[in-house]
């Protein structure tokens, strides 16, 4: 579904969204700039930023088939977003990254980066961090410490040098972003958003995929577009939100708002995780100030041990402030992380009279066959039959 | 040799993990539930109880009525590829079977799945007054790492003490683990002794020994030393005659590397043994590199104690490294105990091995040994039988020249 935005900006984001080089990335890599790949939203832009590298997330968008990459992860075993995202770096379409850093969450996140420095896409600095599975000064403490390692090794490997000051200011700029991008989500609680929810994921990928200046000042001009726009009246069948892993594409949401529903809010690892709160903006310390963003402020991953309570608390919120209809829990198989997760939600959201559809799907969403069905059925349950 | 196992065995059987679903099992000191291993040391020189909620799944797989119970667990709705042994752990608490426990001690460590297990108990409703606690660990081995877990196990401590009002004797601790120390030693002494060929003990020994010494509060039993005492004498005596296991004639080492699951062992190992002369003479739960609790401080303790949850604890040393580290093992134990082959079962809940066998599969190429991947699940016959298993890797002796 499109809601009829004409700035260049959305144009510009659709396209950087729907592809993984673009002009963007191009134009600052012929500036001689150079580009770090990460994996997980564990692995902060900011530090990235202050050390002048492009950080850049890496993703499945538009696969496939996972190809190459079901020799290295077995297919029947291991989730299909690693497995899809490894057959990109397989393929080549990241070889224009100058390294890469791998955020340790889950097993087989981890394992990206054991298979790709023994794989023939050769890359000199890949590196990994240890994403904390608890939520305490502890926990923050340690993560500091991983920072801080990381943080040195980009220094000697990039010659750059990335000082307090550097970081205070790359803080600030994600903060900024992060605010911007919520301002955007805060849209979506109206009857009538400007914008639709496929049209949103697009501009959120987009986020971490180009230059993040560029990114905040083409975030201001859709942002001034939508909210002079003129909306007209449109019905939609359900206000609909997406809790679980991944969402580095529109496909999900594709499917909802092209069965009628409108997709209104996420909780997914591309999306509503990743702009949530901010960096502090000042103190002693600012490596110390995003440990504790990452550990203590948004443990939003569900493999770490005390992030249900900040997952549930979000998710409740947004249920009220999006007016939403039911959720679509949507899990990659073999994923024991989001599964787990997803299961407890489920308990909470019944006893909360919410409705959820839980989906168990590979990758690539077949947008034609049962997935479509399931969620129409869905969406016509919770619409009361008005689709 | 026969008599000393079925002494452990039925020792074994009376205590591990079914502590939290049988009241009976109910011991008067406070009872702490966990979703992983932990250090049996601290609860029992504390005095109080503490079952493995994942050990308990894993021994549900091996009861008679094991399928119907993965089916009931598989309804639950957990993610439909989960480990087995969760999934039955996850239907066991949802199923109000599990004793409420005291405390909660959850730790994030070898698998997604236990640290799905951990989440769900934290979650639990029924006993959201529970007081819990959770520990991280992280993957990987360096000091400031072994600090980070160490400083955790004294804080799991710490909050015992506040939990339940009472301080930990820490000369009772230290006493608990010089006994630790020197069942470690004695099943190091017995995994040295099974480097011998003809391998003079059945390997089941050394799993049933490290499972009874990791997980139940027997670690720090006389009885347990006296136990492993007998064994490493009387495989002693067995490697100066140059006997090999009693009634079979040796044709081929193997490593297993992976758990060995809740089969019967007379389904699998069994025949390979009897049938084949085939010994699984080191498996990934056998392999043990244990160092000593350090006893000099109690920062040393706790930070030794932290190594060892991190690289020693067979499963976390397994799953929670790199793949260098994982094929490292392969190499070291093949040589060590001269296998003729690696085999891979490659259990379905094993995301981090899952994630590496193309590296395995290669490295043993190059190195020269035959390596067989299975693909199956170790908690659930159904879904390869024991006879398939048999024969996949009857065929693949046969097709690699070792029978
Ligand atoms: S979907 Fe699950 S298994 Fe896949 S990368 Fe994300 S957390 Fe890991
Ligand atoms: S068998 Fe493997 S997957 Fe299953 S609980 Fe144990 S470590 Fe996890």
């Amino acid at each position: 579904m499109k809601s009829g935005i004409t700035s260049d900006s959305f144009e510009k984001f659709v396209t950087i969204a729907g592809s993984i080089m673009n002009p963007s990335v191009q134009k600052f890599k012929d500036g001689g700039g150079k580009i770090l790949g990460y994996t997980c939203s564990f692995v902060p832009e900011e530090l990235i930023i202050a050390g002048g590298i492009l950080p850049f997330r890496i993703r499945a968008t538009g696969s496939e088939s996972a190809g190459r990459a079901d020799d290295y992860f077995e297919s029947a075993n291991i989730c299909s977003l690693i497995r899809h995202t490894f057959g990109k770096v397989l393929n080549g379409e990241y070889d224009f990254i100058d390294g890469a850093v791998i955020g340790g969450g889950c097993d087989g996140n981890r394992h990206i980066l054991d298979n790709w420095g023994k794989s023939p896409a050769k890359i000199e600095f890949l590196d990994r961090i240890f994403i904390p599975h608890a939520s305490n000064e502890l926990a923050a403490e340690y993560f500091l410490g991983q920072l801080s390692g990381l943080k040195s090794r980009i220094e000697d490997y990039f010659g750059v040098t990335v000082t307090d000051e550097k970081l205070w200011s790359a803080i600030r700029l994600c903060n900024e972003v992060r605010e911007l991008q919520r301002e955007l989500y805060g849209l979506r609680s109206s009857d009538n958003p400007p914008i639709t929810g496929s049209e949103t994921v697009a501009v959120i990928v987009a986020g971490s995929s180009m230059p993040k200046e560029e990114y905040r000042d083409d975030l201001k001009v859709l942002l001034a577009e939508l909210r002079s726009a003129k909306v007209p009246d449109k019905k939609y069948a359900a206000r609909v939100m997406i809790v679980g892993p991944g969402h580095d594409d529109t496909s999900m949401s594709d499917i909802v708002e092209e069965l009628g529903g409108l997709v209104v809010n996420d909780l997914t690892c591309f999306g509503g995780k990743v702009i949530f709160g901010s960096v502090t903006e000042d103190g002693p310390d600012p490596l110390k100030a995003i440990a504790d963003y990452q550990v203590l402020t948004r443990p939003f991953c569900p493999k770490n041990l005390g992030a249900h309570p900040v997952i549930n608390k979000e998710l409740f919120y947004k249920i009220k402030e999006f007016k939403v209809d039911g959720i679509i829990g949507q899990i990659f198989l073999c994923c024991d992380t989001w599964g787990g997760e997803v299961y407890i939600l489920n308990k909470e959201l019944r006893a909360a009279g919410i409705p959820l559809l839980r989906i168990e799907r590979e990758y690539p969403a077949d947008s034609s066959g049962q997935l479509r069905t399931r969620v129409q059925a869905f969406i016509e349950t919770i619409s009361g039959g008005a689709v | 040799m026969i008599d000393l196992f079925s002494q452990l065995k039925l020792q074994a059987g009376k205590s591990l993990g079914t502590l939290c679903l049988d009241p009976q099992n109910a011991s008067p000191g406070p009872f702490v539930l966990g979703n992983g291993d932990f250090f049996i040391e601290i609860p029992v020189a504390y005095g109080c109880s503490y079952s493995d909620l994942t050990l308990t799944g894993a021994n549900g797989t091996a009861l008679p009525d094991a399928s119907e119970l993965i089916d009931k667990a598989i309804e639950t709705g957990v993610e439909s590829r989960m480990c087995t042994a969760l999934k039955v752990a996850c239907y066991y608490l949802e199923a109000g079977l599990v004793r409420k426990p005291d405390l909660i001690i959850t730790s994030s460590s070898c698998c997604d799945a236990m640290d799905t297990l951990g989440n769900l108990l934290n979650g639990y409703k029924p006993w959201a007054n529970v007081p819990k606690f959770r520990m991280d660990a992280p993957h990987s081995f360096d000091d400031e790492s072994y600090r980070y877990m160490g400083k955790q196990l004294r804080n799991a401590v710490t909050f015992m003490e506040d939990v339940v009002g009472r301080k930990m004797e820490w000369d009772r601790l230290r006493e608990v683990c010089v006994l630790s120390n020197k069942q470690d030693q004695l099943l190091l002494e017995f995994q040295e002794l099974k480097k011998a060929v003809p391998c003079p003990a059945n390997p089941d020994f050394s799993r049933l020994g490290f499972a009874y010494d990791r997980w139940t509060g027997e670690r720090v039993s006389p009885q347990l030393t006296d136990w492993l005492e007998q064994l490493v004498s009387a495989t002693e005596e067995r490697v100066k005659a140059g006997l090999g296991i009693e009634g079979i004639h040796e044709k081929v080492r193997f490593l297993w590397q992976d758990l060995a699951g809740s089969w019967p062992p007379g389904l699998l190992w069994g025949r390979l043994q009897q049938e084949l002369g085939a010994i699984a003479i080191m498996d990934y739960m056998s392999y043990g590199t244990l160092t000593p609790i350090d006893l000099s401080s109690e920062e040393a303790l706790f930070t030794s104690l932290g190594k060892r949850f991190l690289l020693e604890d067979p499963m976390n040393r397994q799953a929670l490294h790199t793949t260098d580290f994982f094929c490292n093992d392969i190499l070291q134990i093949v040589n060590d105990f001269k296998c003729d082959a690696v085999i891979m079962p490659a259990h379905i809940g094993h995301r981090d091995t899952n994630s590496r066998l193309k590296v395995v599969r290669e490295m043993c190429r190059e190195k020269g040994i035959p390596c067989l991947v299975i693909g199956m699940d170790i908690w659930d016959k159904r879904y390869m039988t024991p006879d398939t298993a048999f024969d996949r890797i009857k065929t693949f002796f046969e097709t690699t020249g070792l029978i």
